[in-house]
C-alpha cells in the first residue's frame, strides 16, 4: 500500500528540478514537504500525480509501476495554491465531478458529496456558483472535491498560502482533523509548504527538499531538533538559524575577537577547530551584561520584533518578545543561550546538536 | 465645461449618424425609382419629385427567364456558405488554438509563436496571392464553381481568425484547470470537452461573429472562384453593373443583402454591453 | 491521439498555404530571378502603387482610429439612446464592402448623384471619380465610412473592459475630463489601440473591393494600389510568375514595416 519513489530525475532545463529523489510514503501517514520556493516541491507533487514525467527513475504504488499508469487512472487528488475549481459548475457539481467521472452509483455520490460538504463546513452552499464564493470558501470546495474522491494519495501544494492569516490558522486545524479521517482510510497525505512553522504545526513526517535534492527526512521533532546540516537548519527555521564562523580554542568558544565564551559544559567534549556556530533567533536575548550589537533592521511581525544585528563580522537575527521600536544603528546588548548552541562542520554537516542524546 | 462637452458629443454623434445613414437613405429612395427619375438628375423625396414604384424590388424575385434578377438563389448560397464555413472554422480553429496554447511544439526550429504568426500572416497576404493557388487547387480537385470548393477556401481564410482569437482566450484559462480535470479522472479528450470547452463559449461566440462577418462580406474569392453554377450575393450584385446599370434594383438588392448583418450588429452590441466581448478581444 | 486531431487542422492549413508559397517560386528557375530583377529595376508602377497604398492605408487608418476612438468614447456612457447609436455605428462594417461601394458609386456620380446635386448649391461640382486627387479622396471616404465602425468596435470593447479603479482615483483627485482622458483613459487603452491599428493596417493594405468597384484603379492609375496592380498583372494579363514575385516582395515589405510600426507604436504609446 505504500508509495515508493526511486532515483527520480527530472531535468527539463539546464538545472535539475528533481535530482535523484528516493522516498517512501507509508499509508495512513501525514508527510510535509518543506522547502523554499523553487526547491522542487511542486514538481515533486506533480510527478506523483502524473502531470509530469521524470526523465529517469521509477515510482511504485501498491506494488505496481505507477509510471505506466496515466494521470486520469491514478487515484490521486490534488489541491493547488491558487483555488482551482471548475468555473462553469456550482459547488455541488464541482464536488460531484470526479465521482461522476468514475461512474459511481448516483445515490452513493449524493452521500459522499454531502459528507464532504459537511466536513469542510460548506453546508448550504451547494447551489452557489464558484465566482460568488470567497477565497477561503473556494479553497474549501477544492478540498471537498479531493476528499470526496477518497483518493489513496492526497496532494496539497501550499493550499493555504493565498489566504489571510486567521483563515490559515483555522483551516490548518481543520486539515489535521480531516487527516485523522484519512488515517483511518489509509491514505497518504502529502502537504507541501515553505513555512517551517506550518510544518511543525502539522506535526507529520517532514521531508526537507532544496534544489531538487532531499536533504533530510524524519519526524517533525527530529528534523527540528537535529537538522542534518546547515542548509536544513536554515530551511526549518523562520527566521533562519543564525550561522556564523567560529572556532573552539583554548577552552573557549570564539565568534570574533570580542565575542568569546568560556566553553560551556555541554561543549566540553568538542575537539578544537573551526566550526559553523548555529543558534536560533529565539535563543538570543536582551541582556545588559551581554555583547554590544548594532541594529541593521528592525522588523515587527505579529507580536514579536526581529532585530537584524551585526557585531564586526558576526551577523545575527534576534527575536524579541513584544513590539518594540528600534532605530537603525542603535546599540543593543545581546546574549546567547549557550545551552542551545549547534555546531556544524565547516562543510555544513551537523557535528553537535543540543538535543542529541 | 462639461456642458460644452455634452453638446459637442451629441453634435458629433448625430453628425456621424447622418454620415452613416446617408448611403442607406439614398439607396432606399433610389430603389423605388424608375428609369426616368434616375437618369433625369438627382431626385430625392418620393412622391414629391418622382413616382415611387416597386419595379426595382419585384424584379429581384423574378427568375432570370422572366427578365428578372433572381437574388434568392445567391442569397441562400451566401448564407449557406458563410455559416458552414464559419462553423467548421470555429471547430477546427478552437482545436488548433487549444493545441497551440497547451502544448509546446518543437519541430526543429519552429516554435509555438512562430506557428501562430504563420497563421496570422495568412491574413496579411493580398487576396490575389492566395487566389491563384486556390484556383489551381480547386480546379485540380474539380471543385471550381462549386459550393464545397468555396466553403473549403473560406475555411482556410477564416480559420486564422478563429485561431487567433481562441489562442488568446485559452491562454487566459489557467492550465491548472486542465490538470485538475485530468486528476479527476478525465483523459485529455474529456478534459477538453467537459471542462475547457464550456468555459470558452464566450470566446467561441466572438470568433464565430467575426467569422460570419468576414465570410459574408467577401467578394473577391467568390468572384474569382465561381462562375455560373454557384453565385454568391456580392458577386451577383456587382455583376449587375452592366452597360445600363439598373440602379433601382441595384439599390434594392443592396439593401436586401445588408439586412442579415444588421441582425448581427444587434447581437454584437448585446455582447458588448454584457462585457463578454471585451475580454476576448484583448 | 488528441495531439493528432489537434495537429490535423494546422497541417491542413499549412499545406494549403505552402501551395500558395509554391506559386511564389515556380520551378525556381532563372525566370524567377529575372522577375525580381525586373521588379526592382524596371517597374516603377509597382512602387508607385505601393506608395499610393501606403498613403491611402495610413490616412484611412489614422482617420478611422481618431474617429472610431472618439465615437466609442462618446457612446461609452452618459448619453441618451446609447444602444441605438452603438448598433447604428456598428452597421457599416457589417455590410459587404462591394455592395456598399456600388451604392457609393451612384452617390458620387457626377451628374446623377446626390452629392454633386447638393454641392451644386454652392456652385461646386467636383469630379469625384474622374480626377486623380478626388478619386483618392472618394476612396478614403468610402473606406472611412466602412471600416471606422470596426475601429469603433474594438475601441468600445476596450473601453468597456477598463477597470474602474483608476477612474475612481482620478475622480478623487479632482481631475478634469480632459486630464482624465490624457492620463487615465488613453494610456490604459494603449495596448488595445496598437492592436487595433495594426489589424486595420493589415486589412487596409489589402484594399481590393473598393478600388475594384469604385474606380477600377483609375482614373489612369491614380488609385491603383498594390493589390490591384498585382491583380491586373496576375489575373488580367496572366503574368502569374511576375504577380507572384510582386506578392512575395509585398509580403516581405509588409511584415517588416508592420513589425517596425508595432515596435514604434509600442514605444510611443506605452511610454506614458
Amino acid at each position: 500500500m505504500s508509495l515508493n519513489l526511486g532515483n527520480i530525475i527530472f531535468k527539463p532545463t539546464e538545472q535539475y528540478h528533481l535530482n535523484d529523489i528516493t522516498l517512501n510514503f507509508e499509508p495512513g501517514k501525514m508527510y510535509t514537504i518543506l522547502g523554499r520556493t523553487l526547491s522542487g516541491k511542486t514538481t515533486l507533487l506533480k510527478t506523483i500525480a502524473g502531470l509530469l514525467s521524470p526523465d529517469s527513475g521509477n515510482i511504485q504504488f501498491e506494488g505496481k509501476d505507477f509510471l505506466a499508469i496515466p494521470v486520469w487512472q491514478r487515484n490521486v487528488a490534488m489541491v493547488y495554491q491558487q483555488f482551482i475549481n471548475y468555473p462553469h459548475l456550482n459547488v455541488k457539481q464541482n464536488i460531484e465531478f470526479p465521482l461522476k467521472q468514475r461512474k459511481m452509483d448516483p445515490n452513493l455520490i449524493e452521500k459522499e458529496v454531502s459528507d464532504a460538504i459537511q466536513k469542510v463546513g460548506l453546508k448550504g452552499f451547494e447551489e452557489r456558483k464558484i465566482q460568488e464564493l470567497s477565497g477561503g470558501q473556494q479553497q474549501r470546495v477544492a478540498l471537498a472535491r479531493s476528499l470526496a474522491k477518497k483518493a489513496k494519495i492526497l496532494l496539497l501544494d501550499e493550499p493555504l498560502v493565498n489566504l489571510d492569516y486567521k483563515l490559515r490558522e483555522g483551516l490548518r486545524e481543520e486539515f489535521k482533523k480531516l487527516f485523522i479521517g484519512s488515517e483511518a482510510s489509509q491514505s497518504i497525505f502529502v502537504y507541501a509548504s515553505t513555512d517551517p512553522l506550518e510544518a511543525m504545526q502539522l506535526n507529520g513526517d517532514i521531508i526537507v527538499i532544496d534544489e531538487g535534492k532531499i536533504l533530510q527526512t524524519g519526524s517533525a521533532k527530529d528534523v527540528f531538533e537535529n537538522p542534518a546540516n546547515a542548509k536544513v537548519a536554515e530551511i526549518t527555521n523562520d527566521p533562519a538559524m543564525n550561522l556564523n564562523k567560529g572556532k573552539i580554542d583554548n577552552n573557549k568558544l570564539i565568534l570574533n575577537n570580542e565575542i568569546q565564551f568560556n566553553l560551556p559544559s555541554n561543549l566540553q567534549s568538542m575537539p578544537s577547530g573551526d566550526y559553523l556556530v548555529g543558534i536560533r533567533a529565539t535563543d538570543l536575548y536582551l541582556d545588559d551584561q551581554g555583547f554590544d550589537f548594532q541594529v541593521d533592521i528592525s522588523e515587527i511581525s505579529g507580536s514579536e520584533t526581529f532585530l537584524h544585528l551585526h557585531h564586526q563580522d558576526t551577523k545575527c537575527v534576534a527575536t524579541i518578545e513584544g513590539v518594540k521600536s528600534y532605530e537603525v544603528d542603535e546599540h543593543v546588548k545581546i546574549n546567547f543561550d549557550l545551552s542551545k548552541i549547534y555546531l556544524f562542520k565547516e562543510s555544513g554537516e551537523l557535528h553537535y546538536s543540543p538535543y542529541q542524546n | 465645461m462639461p456642458k460644452l462637452y455634452t453638446f459637442i458629443k451629441y453634435f458629433c454623434v448625430i453628425l456621424w449618424s447622418c454620415f452613416v445613414i446617408a448611403p442607406f437613405l439614398w439607396a432606399i429612395s433610389t430603389s423605388f425609382k424608375d428609369f426616368n427619375s434616375v437618369t433625369g438628375g438627382a431626385t430625392y423625396i418620393p412622391w414629391l419629385q418622382f413616382e415611387p414604384t416597386l419595379d426595382g424590388w419585384s424584379v429581384l424575385f423574378k427568375p432570370g427567364s422572366q427578365g428578372g434578377i433572381n437574388i434568392i438563389g445567391p442569397y441562400f448560397n451566401s448564407i449557406f456558405v458563410t455559416f458552414t464555413a464559419s462553423f467548421i472554422s470555429i471547430a477546427l480553429g478552437t482545436l488548433s488554438a487549444y493545441a497551440l496554447s497547451r502544448y509546446t511544439f518543437k519541430a526543429g526550429f519552429v516554435q509555438n509563436n512562430d506557428i501562430t504568426f504563420f497563421f496570422i500572416s495568412q491574413r496579411i497576404m493580398p487576396p490575389v496571392v492566395l487566389a491563384i493557388p486556390f484556383f489551381l487547387f480547386l480546379s485540380t480537385l474539380g471543385l471550381l464553381d462549386s459550393l464545397a470548393g468555396l466553403i473549403l477556401v473560406y475555411i482556410v481564410l477564416l480559420m486564422p481568425i478563429a485561431v487567433w482569437i481562441m489562442v488568446d482566450f485559452f491562454n487566459r484559462v489557467p492550465k491548472e484547470i486542465d490538470e485538475t480535470a485530468l486528476i479527476d479522472g478525465c483523459n485529455p479528450f474529456q478534459a477538453f470537452f467537459k471542462v475547457v470547452l464550456p468555459n470558452s463559449i464566450p470566446g467561441m461566440i466572438v470568433a464565430g461573429l467575426f467569422c460570419i462577418i468576414f465570410g459574408w462580406i467577401d467578394f473577391f474569392f467568390a468572384f474569382i472562384l465561381t462562375f455560373t453554377n454557384v453565385q454568391l450575393l456580392p458577386v451577383k450584385i456587382v455583376a449587375l453593373n452592366s452597360s445600363i446599370t439598373p440602379w433601382w434594383s441595384l439599390s434594392a438588392a443592396a439593401l436586401v443583402s445588408v439586412a442579415p448583418l444588421i441582425v448581427v450588429a444587434f447581437v454584437v452590441e448585446r455582447f458588448l454591453s454584457k462585457g463578454n466581448l471585451s475580454g476576448a478581444l484583448k | 491521439m488528441l495531439i493528432g486531431i489537434l495537429i490535423f487542422p494546422i497541417i491542413f492549413t499549412v499545406r494549403l498555404s505552402l501551395s500558395g508559397w509554391n506559386s511564389f517560386n515556380p520551378e525556381l528557375d532563372f525566370v524567377g530571378i529575372k522577375n525580381y530583377i525586373r521588379l526592382f529595376t524596371d517597374d516603377p508602377r509597382f512602387w508607385e502603387s505601393f506608395f499610393r497604398l501606403s498613403f491611402l492605408a495610413v490616412t484611412t487608418v489614422f482617420l478611422q482610429y481618431i474617429i472610431g476612438f472618439a465615437l466609442a468614447h462618446m457612446v461609452w456612457k452618459d448619453i441618451k439612446f446609447k444602444r441605438f447609436f452603438r448598433v447604428l455605428f456598428l452597421i457599416p462594417m457589417m455590410t459587404t464592402p462591394v455592395i456598399m461601394t456600388v451604392i457609393w458609386r451612384t452617390f458620387f456620380h457626377e451628374s446623377l448623384g446626390p452629392l454633386n446635386d447638393f454641392l451644386s448649391i454652392f456652385g461646386v461640382q467636383p469630379q469625384w471619380l474622374s480626377s486623380p486627387g478626388l478619386a483618392k479622396i472618394s476612396i478614403i471616404i468610402v473606406e472611412v465610412w466602412q471600416w471606422t465602425s470596426f475601429m469603433f468596435l474594438l475601441m468600445l470593447a476596450g473601453l468597456l473592459s477598463l477597470p474602474k479603479e483608476p477612474f475612481l482615483a482620478a475622480a478623487i483627485d479632482g481631475a478634469s475630463p480632459f486630464k482624465k482622458f490624457m492620463y487615465v483613459t488613453f494610456p490604459l487603452m494603449a495596448p488595445i489601440s496598437i492592436g487595433a491599428i495594426i489589424i486595420r493596417l493589415i486589412e487596409a493594405s489589402k484594399i481590393m473591393d473598393t478600388v475594384f468597384v469604385l474606380t477600377s484603379g483609375g482614373p489612369g492609375t491614380a488609385t491603383e494600389t498594390s493589390s490591384f496592380y498585382i491583380f491586373i498583372k496576375g489575373l488580367r494579363e496572366f503574368q502569374m510568375g511576375y504577380a507572384a514575385t510582386m506578392s512575395f516582395t509585398y509580403l516581405i515589405i509588409m511584415i517588416i514595416s508592420l513589425t517596425i510600426i508595432a515596435k514604434v507604436l509600442t514605444k510611443v504609446l506605452m511610454k506614458e
